[in-house]
């Protein structure tokens, strides 16, 4: 029984290409539209997206230690000397930047090539290369000198950027500013006479563990999922729209007369709703796996925030029909798709990223269900397992089943054509 | 069958319906007829349990049916005014939907879908989308559905409204034979009287929420048996001759047509032979002089003074 009032409604959504139009090509457009304005980054065909480095060391700079090492022997007491020479290994700015780029979660998105400088003009005209980050001369014997006197003009590397590649061109300048913000930290500390020893490897390494949650190749997928969990926001709307519509028709009537219950009616409506959401977003998302290489690591995992998403979108769908039954006007329908989908989108992040900088505005994002479903697919994306989104997953279940609840509530007993 | 006591709705301060009392014997057609704004409609959905009399009672085999309505839901059948159809899916879909919900399913439901299909004459255009439908079409399809289940009893409210002559023919044959086949009972809800002459074996008249007659088609004209219509034709009706009438004593009311002139008079009165002299001195040529046997319209002229439809 529930199953044909289901039904039902899914074949007049298939039989209106309006409809279809609405739910499955309109957030596809504005995906497209998205992706153009976010540059053809936003288009790679990796799992996510795979920046190319070139990283051409000019001078051996083990040499250039020692150098520096022979140079200062004279201008530093014996004790300073003994202090910089047991740390030099961990001051060594090649294998600070180095280490930053070799760690494991970085290279899933960021590949480098040690390049040898013989080859350097071949790399300058391989496109596929982001950026190229050479070391000058000397590079390292200054660096050095910097950290530890603190009186040189600061050493720069030299990076020729792909001006084709704007978006990975301003990640890995993301990248080498985090690492001169170590370097300088560095010379900071040792102008201040603190010793150069506590200065740790470690804490460049939380440095980039932040700089990948930070991580700006969500930026496709941001969008994509943010676009998304609001469009399914919009089939709330238009399933309450059709159930008011089956009581105007007096269909609604026909259904009663016929000796169905009012709460197997209401139930087909919950159920399409979570349903129609479901089959809404699997399609989109794999329009968007095919077109923008969004790919999820764990597809049962992906399934489930799908399912808690869809859910919610449901026990919407059933709170608008009831209140428009109740109130025998589908003026609730049209304000929730004309104002309140648009306030949520904006609290739960679709349009920008507003939780990154407030936690509690993250809070508040997460408390609503597009919210919650963004930021649980997010998480996912970025390969947490379902124990990380636990509490939106929660929210979810728990925002749907309170929907349903106070639908209940409203939705009429009796006479509902009086 | 079923009975209606007292049966009021108040919308606010207006009365729907007030103090309606009727009853529906098995196997009759009964007609309810009444201008726009009646309180046909609902009355209707008052009978059918759909709405909540402000007060009163209708019982179905002396139980009310207002606390427990599944009993009389099951065997009724339900031809709302609206089109109530599902306008993106096919006539079969929406038989085979409003069936599933009937609990007909696998063979007994396709049997029954393709035999109302019969009956309402869609056969050939089952595979088709109802919005393409026309409003005859349409209207015959509302029909087939409140038939999927075998009701004993078919309620219509205006089954025949906006639609081709021939569409309605079909209809009113259909409910005609229905009656007869299946000893269907029925109530039918119209503003066109010739409808209701054509089909029911009792009538009730509703105006302004109340009931102001009832009784089979012979008991309400005689209503109007005090008096009698006759109709006097003529090629060309002349000014002094209307006036004539009009000024006569024996007359009430003088109707002018086109080429026709009808006169109310009390019934024995004998009024041929006057209105010949009448005719005679005014120089005038009659074609006919006839007694017209009174229609329901003119019941309806009678009680309340208006036409039953402008
Ligand atoms: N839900 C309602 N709320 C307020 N007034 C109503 C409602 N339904 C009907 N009425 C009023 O009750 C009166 C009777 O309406 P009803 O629809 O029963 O008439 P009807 O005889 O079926 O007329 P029609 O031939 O036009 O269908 C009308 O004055 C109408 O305005
Ligand atoms: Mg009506």
């Amino acid at each position: 029984m529930i199953w044909h009032i289901v039904k039902k409604l899914g074949l007049y959504f298939w039989r209106n290409p309006q409809q279809l139009f609405l739910f499955l090509a309109l957030p596809i457009i504005l995906i497209m539209i998205l992706g153009a304005a976010l540059g053809s980054n936003f288009n790679s065909e990796s799992s996510l997206i795979t920046l190319k480095v070139a990283f051409i060391e000019h001078e051996d700079s083990n040499e250039q230690m020692v150098a520096f090492l022979q140079d200062i022997q004279d201008e530093v007491p014996d004790e300073a000397l003994q202090a910089i020479e047991s740390s030099l290994p961990s001051m060594e700015p090649i294998q600070i930047i180095t280490s930053v780029f070799d760690n494991e979660e970085v290279n899933e998105f960021l590949q480098v090539d040690y390049v040898d400088p013989s080859e350097r003009d071949v790399v300058m005209n391989d496109d596929s290369y982001t950026a190229i980050i050479e070391v000058p001369n000397n590079f390292t014997y200054n660096v050095l000198h910097t950290m530890v006197f603190g009186n040189n003009d600061a050493p720069t590397l030299s990076v020729t950027y792909n001006e084709e590649e704007q978006f990975g061109s301003t990640i890995v300048n993301n990248f080498l500013s985090d690492i001169q913000e170590q370097l300088t930290k560095g010379s900071y500390l040792g102008k201040n006479g603190i010793d150069l020893s506590t200065v740790e490897i470690e804490e460049i390494k939380t440095e980039t563990i932040s700089l990948n949650e930070k991580n700006p190749i969500s930026a496709s997928a941001y969008y994509t999922i943010g676009m998304i969990v609001m469009n399914v926001l919009f089939l709330a709307g238009a399933v309450s729209y059709y159930a008011f519509y089956e009581k105007e028709l007096k269909v609604f009537n026909r259904i009663i007369l016929a000796g169905v219950s009012r709460w197997t009616y209401f139930s087909g409506i919950l159920i399409s709703g979570t349903l129609y959401a479901f089959l809404q977003s699997c399609i989109i998302f794999l329009f968007s796996k095919v077109f923008y290489g969004i790919n999820w690591p764990n597809i049962i995992d992906f399934l489930i925030v799908t399912i808690a998403f869809s859910f919610a979108v449901g026990g919407l769908a059933v709170l608008l029909s009831a209140i428009n039954y109740r109130l025998n006007s589908e003026t609730i329908t049209s304000f929730f798709m004309n104002i309140v989908v648009t306030i949520l989108a904006v609290i739960g992040g679709s349009f920008y990223p507003i939780g990154d900088f407030v936690p509690l505005i993250q809070t508040i994002s997460n408390m609503t269900p597009n919210g919650a479903g963004l930021t649980a697919y997010l998480s996912l994306l970025r390969g947490d397992g379902l124990a990380a989104v636990s509490d939106n997953l929660l929210f979810l279940g728990l925002f749907g089943v309170v929907m349903v609840v106070i639908a209940a509530l409203c939705f009429p007993k009796r006479g509902v054509s009086a | 069958m079923i009975e209606l006591i007292d049966l009021t709705k108040k919308f606010k301060q207006n009365f729907a319906v007030k103090n309606l009392n009727m009853f529906i014997e098995k196997g009759e057609i009964v007609g309810l007829l009444g201008p726009n704004g009646a309180g046909k409609s609902t009355a209707i959905s008052m009978l059918s349990s759909l709405v909540e009399p402000t007060s009163g009672d209708v019982q179905f085999e002396n139980k009310s049916i207002l606390k427990n309505p599944s009993s009389f839901r099951k065997i009724v059948g339900m031809v709302p005014q609206e089109i109530a159809l599902y306008e993106d899916l096919t006539a079969e879909e929406n038989l085979q939907f409003f069936g599933r919900i009937y609990q007909l399913r696998g063979k007994k439901l396709s049997k029954k879908v393709d035999e109302v299909l019969e009956q309402i004459g869609l056969t050939d255009r089952r595979k088709d989308i109802v919005k393409k439908f026309s409003g005859g079409m349409k209207r015959r399809l509302n029909i087939g559905v409140a038939m999927l289940h075998d009701p004993e009893m078919l309620i219509m409210d205006e089954p025949t409204v906006g639609i081709d002559p021939q569409s309605r023919n079909y209809i009113l044959d259909t409910v005609k034979r229905l009656n007869a086949e299946r000893q269907m009972t029925v109530l039918y809800t119209s503003h066109y009287m010739e409808e209701v002459e054509f089909l029911c074996d009792r009538i009730y008249i509703m105006d302004k929420g109340n009931l102001i007659a009832a009784g089979t088609k012979e008991e309400i004209k005689q209503i109007i048996s005090s008096e009698k219509t006759v109709s006097i034709k003529a090629e060309i009706l002349k000014h002094d001759f209307i006036q004539a009438l009009e000024e006569n004593p024996l007359i009430n009311r003088v109707t002018v047509g086109e080429k026709e002139v009808t006169i109310l008079v009390p019934k024995d009165a004998n009024v041929f032979s006057e209105v010949i002299k009448l005719a005679e001195t005014n120089g005038m040529e009659l074609t006919s002089v006839d007694n017209k046997t009174p229609t329901l319209e003119d019941v309806f002229l009678h009680l309340t003074g208006r036409a039953l439809r402008d």
